[in-house]
């Protein structure tokens, strides 16, 4: 519990814009009686040590997009923002490496690399509020992580300060390191529960010269065909950045045309982007619509798509959930199948998309609340029929305390608690934030 | 059981036979541990108390459990090939050999998969999938031999990762033998992003430290339709490494980028695949892009241009498939090639951001200079991995600690820039040290923490990957005898 001793404390060592203690409330959760805004690592680690002795609990924020992810405790006693954390810390262009402080916010990043034609490989959703923390510790991925990887597969190197104010490097500034454990691979991830991210390095690709966007929307529901199809794709020579299947509800949304439609996306030297949509038409099942988008047109797409879902800084109306689901790759036309049915007989609307190649899928689920419990629950029970599991990435905070949003425990839960009790010894670093409860 | 009665009264060997199925299943007596006593880093050697063979998971974890109880330390090994002697069985271990579970589980093309046990030997993966236009990318430069198993302990890369990526980001799933013996399952049927910490990256690389490996889904991928090699000659090295940076600043991402110093070269010419390198050059690069064929043309020109601002003395593509094999054969075989123009040589492992090819470059050969020992360079230069190829003689006394002591300064260097001590071999025994030039005592505790939550024990493999806190002076003379 935060006194008021602490208070005056925090009020001396900081400025005034650099702190709040104005006890928010918000239907998300994850608030905190006093909010800090560190502007320096230093200033983290205080924090920290601060709150370590104390045995003060501490939520970590960035941009607010995830608020809805993850959390059993309404609000902690010091919410840490990082939004005053920001700024491009290192690039070297000849070396496409990048250092930036962890509330930077994406939409930043890659518009300053924009004038070296590079990038940050990776694509999360609501980028110009999205930091590049928050990405990092929620392992923020969109449909193009078939072409580029994720967060695992391009973070190269982070600072991290762990729960006593230590500062902890791992990996480094090199594209190939093994010294050591791959420290990088348990923040990544980790939602906050292991230390905050303070800096965060990555490799950079170029901007491709050329790119397309095709989609092919089945005339019919017919999933077997689909899945011809996709193998089809897949079996062939071209290399999409992404294949993604949209449900009918979501190709609506963001296409028009109300029916299942895969999206086919190209990076790429001009050629060999028009290459591959030839190699696409000249394989297109009957019964099919064939559309394409180009450059600033595919941008534009991309924009869209990547503002399609609920997320913890939109105006709340109604009660809504995002799911993420994994299974394996082919099988995320399956559960599109599934969550259409589910959705017409509990009354809810779901817009849906799913990585042919990757087997993640989201669902955008709104509808009464009662009614969304149950969708998620049912989609659990099929995504685990599948071998795989479900995550509720958005849900309010009421209906978090309802339902196990990461889902059961696995055999592996009690080496995830030894790591978390050793780094976090106090449990003051996003509790309950994360899987089983850690 | 097996009827063949064993030769020992010693009781732990007794019991582990009997976990195996008898006699035939391990080794025990001096003359066949002989075998064991290192692995592809020959500095060093230890005799382990036994080896033994196991069939399956359950045999596994049958013998961990064993050692574990009975407090015999322990290790697993796969075919060896380690260069930095995270298989040397340091505290004479009971190795437990994986090459008896080598089969290829399945296969699922549709999905992008295939499951093996942990002795499957690499490319055997790729020959197996290759009919159906599928390959396993990760190619260490001894993927006829060394065993998957091996590539997920060291998270081993290859010539190709600077495109497609080291080992662990190809492992979608792994079953595990804890330290205690329990079996678990991560990344279950290869699934992406599983709930809970990221045991799978975690575990890659990890050097055998944290649990056996006993199977692992990996991703496969489709060939690609298009691949050129384009063969470079420098007179400097700087034109060399400026031209490096540029093909990659230019937007070009190839599969490939190698370069071979002067002295590389030399000994790739002298050994057993020439292709005939003029001799008076200072570095060759072979680059190689794949990919969409319609695409490949326009970027192997755009390298070509790259290559002559660079002022390059000869450059052109290969011409045909032949041409191409015998240029990767020549290189691939660079570190035995060695053995052409030195009895003995050493290979170190540094990694440099790209930019600070040239400057590393010339601390190198101050290096070579100072301890009188030629070092060869041969790197994935497009990932700034340095293999500098210490050149000694071991039958000259002091040769070796000289050796060692250049190799070191080489690692020095590398982090010095920014850099680290190894990109692709591990830390093993040989760096343990030299995680000091990039991790200060608190960062190495927090990764030593993370060892006591799987290896509370700290049986399994024991005295690698770290420095021994104020025991560093001892194992560095240790070391060097």
């Amino acid at each position: 519990m935060i006194t008021n001793e602490s208070l005056t404390e925090f009020k001396a060592v900081f400025k005034d814009s650099q702190i709040s203690d104005k006890d928010d409330q918000h239907p998300l959760g994850n608030t905190g009686r006093v909010m800090v805004f560190p502007k320096t690592e230093q200033e983290i680690s205080a924090i920290l040590e601060y709150a370590n002795t104390y045995k003060n609990t501490v939520f970590i924020m960035g941009g607010g997009t995830k608020r809805g992810f993850g959390g059993l405790l309404e609000k902690a006693d010091i919410l840490l923002s990082l939004a005053q954390y920001t700024g491009i810390v290192e690039h070297n262009p000849g070396d496409m490496t990048l250092t930036v402080k962890a509330g930077t916010s994406f939409q930043e990043i890659q518009t300053y690399l924009a004038p070296y034609k590079q990038k940050v490989p990776l694509d999360p959703f609501i980028p110009e509020h999205a930091t590049m923390g928050g990405i990092v510790s929620a392992n923020d991925s969109g449909p193009k992580r078939l072409g580029y990887g994720s967060a695992r597969d391009n973070v190269i190197g982070l600072r991290m300060v762990y729960p006593d104010g230590t500062l902890i490097r791992s990996g480094g500034k090199v594209v190939k390191n093994v010294a050591g454990y791959d420290m990088n691979k348990l923040f990544i991830g980790a939602m906050g529960t292991l230390g905050v991210v303070s800096q965060v390095t990555v490799k950079l690709r170029p901007i491709a010269q050329y790119e397309s966007i095709l989609f092919v929307s089945f005339s019919e529901r017919s999933v077997e065909e689909i899945r011809a199809f996709a193998s089809k794709v897949l079996d062939s020579m071209i290399e999409p950045i992404s294949l993604e299947l949209l449900n009918p509800s979501l190709a609506g949304k963001l296409t028009n045309i109300n029916q299942y439609t895969m999206l086919i996306s190209f990076e790429d030297v001009k050629s060999s982007v028009q290459y591959q949509e030839n190699v696409i038409k000249s394989i297109v099942p009957e019964k099919t619509t064939l559309r394409s988008l180009s450059q600033n047109e595919a941008t534009s797409f991309w924009d869209d798509f990547y503002h399609h879902q609920p997320n913890g800084i939109a105006n709340i109306t109604t009660t809504q959930a995002v799911l993420k689901i994994g299974v394996v790759n082919l099988d995320a036309i399956k559960i599109l199948q599934e969550a259409e049915l589910i959705a017409d007989a509990c009354h809810v609307s779901i817009e849906a998309h799913g990585g042919l190649a990757t087997g993640i899928c989201h669902l955008t689920i709104r509808g009464a609340a009662e009614d969304i419990v149950s969708v998620i629950r049912h989609i659990r029970k099929s995504a685990k029929k599948h071998g795989g599991y479900a995550v509720v990435k958005h849900l309010p905070f009421s209906l978090r305390k309802e339902m196990n949003v990461w889902g059961e425990k696995t055999a592996a839960h009690f080496l995830y608690e030894g790591i978390k009790q050793k780094i976090d010894t106090n449990e003051i670093l996003n509790k309950n934030r994360y899987v089983g409860g850690i | 059981m097996s009827v063949l009665k064993i030769d020992t009264s010693d009781k732990h060997i007794i019991s582990l036979a009997a976990i195996v199925g008898g006699p035939r299943s391990i080794l025990f007596k001096k003359a066949d541990l002989l075998a064991y006593d290192c692995d592809g880093f020959t500095i060093h050697k230890h005799l382990p108390k036994a080896v033994v063979f196991p069939k399956n998971t359950e045999e596994v974890s049958k013998l961990v459990k064993y050692c574990s109880d009975h407090g015999l330390p322990f290790l697993a090994r796969g075919a060896g090939t380690g260069l930095s002697g995270g298989a040397i069985p340091v505290n004479g271990e009971v190795i437990i050999s994986m090459v008896r579970m080598k089969k290829l589980i399945s296969v699922d093309l549709e999905n992008r998969r295939a499951v093996v046990e942990p002795g499957f030997v690499n490319l055997k993966l790729t020959n197996s999938i290759s009919d159906r236009g599928y390959y396993y990318a990760p190619d260490p430069s001894s993927q006829y031999c060394c065993t998957i198993g091996g590539n997920v302990a060291e998270n081993a890369g290859g010539a190709h990762c600077l495109k497609y990526g080291v080992t662990t980001n190809h492992i979608l799933g792994l079953e595990v033998v804890l330290p205690n013996g329990d079996i678990i399952e991560i990344g279950r049927n290869g699934v992406l992003d599983e709930p809970g910490y990221d045991l799978l990256g975690l575990l890659t690389g990890s050097e055998g430290t944290l649990g056996i490996v006993t199977k692992i889904t990996v991703r496969i991928l489709k060939n690609p339709e298009g691949k050129q090699t384009v063969l470079a000659y420098f007179d400097k090295v700087e034109d060399g490494s400026q031209a490096v940076s540029d093909i990659i600043s230019a937007g070009i991402v190839p599969s490939a980028l190698e370069m071979m110093d002067k002295t590389a070269i030399e000994a790739v010419e002298a050994a057993a695949f020439p292709v005939g390198h003029p001799k008076d050059i200072e570095a060759v690069l072979l680059i190689e892009v794949d990919g969409i064929a319609a695409g490949i043309e326009e970027q192997i020109n755009q390298i070509l241009e790259v290559c002559k601002k660079s002022n390059v003395r000869e450059v052109r593509a290969a011409k045909d498939e032949a041409e191409r094999g015998r240029w990767w054969a020549n290189r691939k075989t660079g570190f035995g090639a060695m053995g052409a123009i030195s009895p003995d040589y050493l290979v170190q492992d540094g990694v440099i951001p790209r930019s600070k090819l040239p400057e590393v470059l010339k601390k190198i050969a101050q290096i070579s200079e100072e301890s009188g020992l030629r070092i060869a360079n041969i790197f994935h230069a497009g990932d700034g991995n340095l293999h500098p190829l210490v050149l000694f003689d071991a039958r000259i006394p002091g040769e070796i600690e000289k050796a060692l002591e250049a190799g070191s300064l080489c690692l020095k260097a590398c982090a010095d820039v920014g850099g680290t001590i190894t990109g692709e071999h591990g830390v093993g025994i040989e760096k343990r040290e030299e995680m000091r030039f990039v991790f200060k005592e608190e960062e190495i505790l927090a990764q030593t923490n993370i060892r006591e939550v799987f290896n509370p024990d700290n049986l399994l493999n024991a005295g690698k990957l770290f420095p021994t806190p104020g025991r560093c002076v001892e194992i560095k003379k240790e070391m060097k005898v």
